[in-house]
């Protein structure tokens, strides 16, 4: 696949994400929806979003966010609606990405169904879940992908139980593609949104999404929060093929999660001791490396793709 | 002692006062603070609560709490409660008490999140399919939501059934001086437990509107639980009497009962012309109406229905006196209790007020409405209508 370059400037409306949106200071999303944007290189996505802070972000005019069309979809089933779009477009020989654009509730919780079924079906469809680890559009309660120890409004003393590790869960679909996606990396990024643009078939990209309204934290530190977050080792930035070759992007250094946990109120219960945070960096990355190490990634994997990535 | 409370908070208080002690339900606006007020209200250990997944898990945690004798709740609003609509079938085939607040907003699907509305009012009725009937319960304000919620919950152990309890936007999230101590309530009600003796048939009746006794899943007693149509014993029959007996006394257990089960407040002038009849949100501006009209020295009568469904027939009837020529319903929604009304008392001159954008009704609508009908009505004309 060639990827035109831009070659005039967007007008206001043009952009995927507009100016003058909805999302808070900070907000993850607002990092991941331009990305995405400027990896699409001008390609019009069909955005299909259900009930999140994302959908609010379509909004009312003149803050209505996106530059793109843009179907919500009821909070459980935008894999079903993205599933009837992509099969009448595929009918209508249509090009252009279709794009779930969803929460963590939307993903890991209400949700999963649909998107399970829609990635054993293997549909033509990229879904992206900007997680930030915690249901933001209602006033912050927890949800699966809720870290252990987080406090939040329905968690007041910290979160007893661990994050879901969706990852795998994708993986075991056996899906042409998963990757996970860090806002503080760009070109990691932009490879990513490309080779999932390029591939056919169900796609499954996860950020991790700074929420500093849910996590209590400074707006102007989101980046560098999701920085430590990778360094730390507690969020792995790595790529699954066929669900079943793994390559790991990133490795992590002696950045201690203690960075992390600190620069954040939702910690407040478990900043003097996060050990639940520890253990869950250990094992993580006991299983990540045991799979990329038994189930490696060829170099074919995602190798056409090569030549862009050092362009950007 | 007097306080300031949001309705949400009101419902907690009530659940709590009345027994319960077990709440499972899924975050959504305007509802979500039900959730976190019940989080606050347990932490002493009294209950359980749960956050589930999605509102299809919210419901099914509480009925099976409730098979073992839980005093459970679950509250949510528009998309939730269609999630709902299977699990209260459930429900309702296998005689489990739950209560459900609807925290109403503004229209289908997501409709205006934040936004207010009374349109749940016939799909609440008719939320199961078979449209078997359910007790429907309407809060005006924080203080009727919390006695209604009390009241709910003596409902549904009483006659073992689902019951809805209708609030919306604007009282769950207003907040109102109150003074819950004050409230007069009957005592707290628990289902009939079942004797030991003899053999047990977890569905016996002697007549199609009793209750069958009670005994929690797996206990001594066998209990066997089923969303398919089944007999006395619980188990699945296609004998066609054994079919008809359990549809009529899911239908008799309700509408056998709705004597007991009528919750107005009647506020009646005998001499007069005008009756105002309202519930939910509407309420509070048809008080301030006819007070307002009363004092333009207008004869009106006002009746406010907290039992909406089944409709409390005796009470609509009671306040139709002689002298009645007309009644104003102000909904906020298409106008679809007042069919209802229609259908009680039929003859009299029937005006529907609506608003259906979120907005509420003011109390001067109703008020022009009185007044003007007054006069169209001294001049004979009918087509008011
Ligand atoms: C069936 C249904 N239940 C509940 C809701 C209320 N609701 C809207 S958004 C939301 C939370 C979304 O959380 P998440 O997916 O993590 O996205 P975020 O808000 O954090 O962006 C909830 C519970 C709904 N819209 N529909
Ligand atoms: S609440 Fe969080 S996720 Fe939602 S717009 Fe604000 S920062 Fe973004």
């Amino acid at each position: 696949m060639t990827i035109i370059a831009e070659s005039k400037p967007k007008e206001y409306c043009d952009y995927l994400l507009r100016p003058g949106n909805t999302n808070c200071a900070g907000c993850g999303m607002s990092i991941g929806l331009q990305w995405l944007d400027q990896a699409l290189a001008g390609e019009k996505p069909t955005l299909v979003i259900p009930a999140c802070c994302g959908i609010v972000t379509a909004g009312a005019f003149p803050t209505s966010g996106y530059g793109v069309p843009t179907a919500a979809a009821t909070f459980a089933s935008s894999p079903a609606l993205a599933s009837g779009i992509s099969a009448i477009a595929a009918i209508n020989k249509e090009k252009n990405p279709i794009i779930c654009w969803a929460g963590d509730g939307g993903t890991y919780d209400i949700g999963i169904a649909t998107l399970s079924a829609a990635a054993e079906r293997n549909e033509d469809i990229i879904y992206i879940c900007y997680d930030n680890e915690i249901y933001g559009n209602t006033g912050g309660q927890r949800s699966s992908a809720t870290p252990e120890g987080a406090v939040t409004s329905t968690t007041k003393s910290g979160k007893g139980e661990r994050k879901k590790d969706i990852m795998a869960i994708m993986a075991g679909h056996r899906i042409p593609y998963a990757a996970t996606l860090s806002v503080a990396h760009r070109d990691d990024f932009l490879r990513k949104i490309k080779l999932a643009r390029a591939t056919k078939g169900f796609r499954f990209l996860l950020i991790l999404s700074p929420c500093p309204t849910g996590w209590k934290s400074e707006p102007d530190e989101s980046t560098d929060l999701i920085s430590t977050a990778v360094r730390s080792g507690l969020f792995p930035v790595y790529e699954v093929f066929d669900g079943k070759r793994y390559r790991i992007n990133m490795k992590p250094d002696e950045t201690p999660v203690e960075d992390y946990v600190k620069k954040q109120k939702r910690y407040r219960s478990v900043a003097a001791d996060p050990k639940g945070l520890k253990d869950y960096i250990d094992q993580q990355w006991r299983y990540l490396i045991g799979m990329a190490k038994a189930f490696p990634a060829t170099k074919d994997d995602g190798a056409f793709l090569a030549t862009d990535v050092k362009a950007e | 002692m007097r306080e300031f409370i949001t309705g949400n908070q009101a419902i907690v208080r009530g659940a709590v006062r009345a027994g319960c002690n077990f709440v499972a339900g899924y975050p959504i606006t305007p509802a979500s603070s039900i959730l976190n007020e019940i989080v606050r209200a347990f932490a002493d250990g009294s209950g359980t609560v749960v956050q589930t997944e999605d509102e299809i898990a919210a419901i099914g945690q509480c009925i099976g709490a409730a098979m073992t004798g839980a005093k459970v709740l679950t509250a949510t609003s528009g998309p939730g409660i269609s999630l709902y609509s299977e699990n209260i079938g459930l429900a309702q085939m296998g005689e489990t008490p739950i209560v459900i607040v609807d925290c109403q907003r503004m229209g289908p699907a997501t409709g205006g999140a934040t936004a207010t509305g009374d349109g749940d009012v016939m799909f609440a009725r008719h939320v199961t399919s078979g449209s078997y009937p359910i007790p429907v319960l309407a809060a005006t304000d924080a203080m009727s939501a919390y006695r209604l919620t009390y009241e709910a919950f003596n409902i549904a152990e009483r006659l073992r059934t689902p019951v809805i309890l209708l609030s919306s936007k604007a009282i769950a999230m207003t907040r109102q001086t109150v003074d819950l101590e004050s409230v007069e309530l009957p005592a707290a009600i628990t289902r009939q437990r079942a004797t030991s003796n003899g053999t047990f048939q977890p569905y016996h009746v002697d007549h199609p509107s009793d209750v069958p006794d009670f005994a929690p899943i797996g206990g001594s007693q066998r209990v066997r639980f089923t969303g398919s149509i089944h007999g006395e014993d619980g188990v699945l029959t296609i004998d066609r009497k054994k079919i008809d007996a359990k549809l009529k006394h899911l239908n008799a257990k309700i509408v056998g009962n709705a004597a007991s089960l009528e919750l107005v407040e009647a506020d009646l002038d005998d001499s007069a012309e005008t009756l105002v009849i309202s519930y939910g949100l509407a309420d509070g501006a048809a008080r301030e109406a006819v007070k307002q009209s009363r004092e333009h020295g207008n004869l009106v009568s006002h009746l406010t229905i907290f039992s909406l469904w089944p409709v409390p027939e005796i009470a609509l009837r009671a306040a139709i006196t002689p002298s009645i020529r007309r009644v104003i319903v102000p909904e906020l929604n298409l106008g679809l209790y007042v069919e209802e009304i229609r259908k009680q008392v039929p003859g009299v001159l029937i005006e529907s007020i609506q608003r259906i954008d979120g907005g509420l009704i003011y109390p001067q609508r109703i008020v022009d409405a009185i007044e003007q009908i007054e006069i169209n009505a001294a001049r004979g004309e009918e087509q008011l209508r």
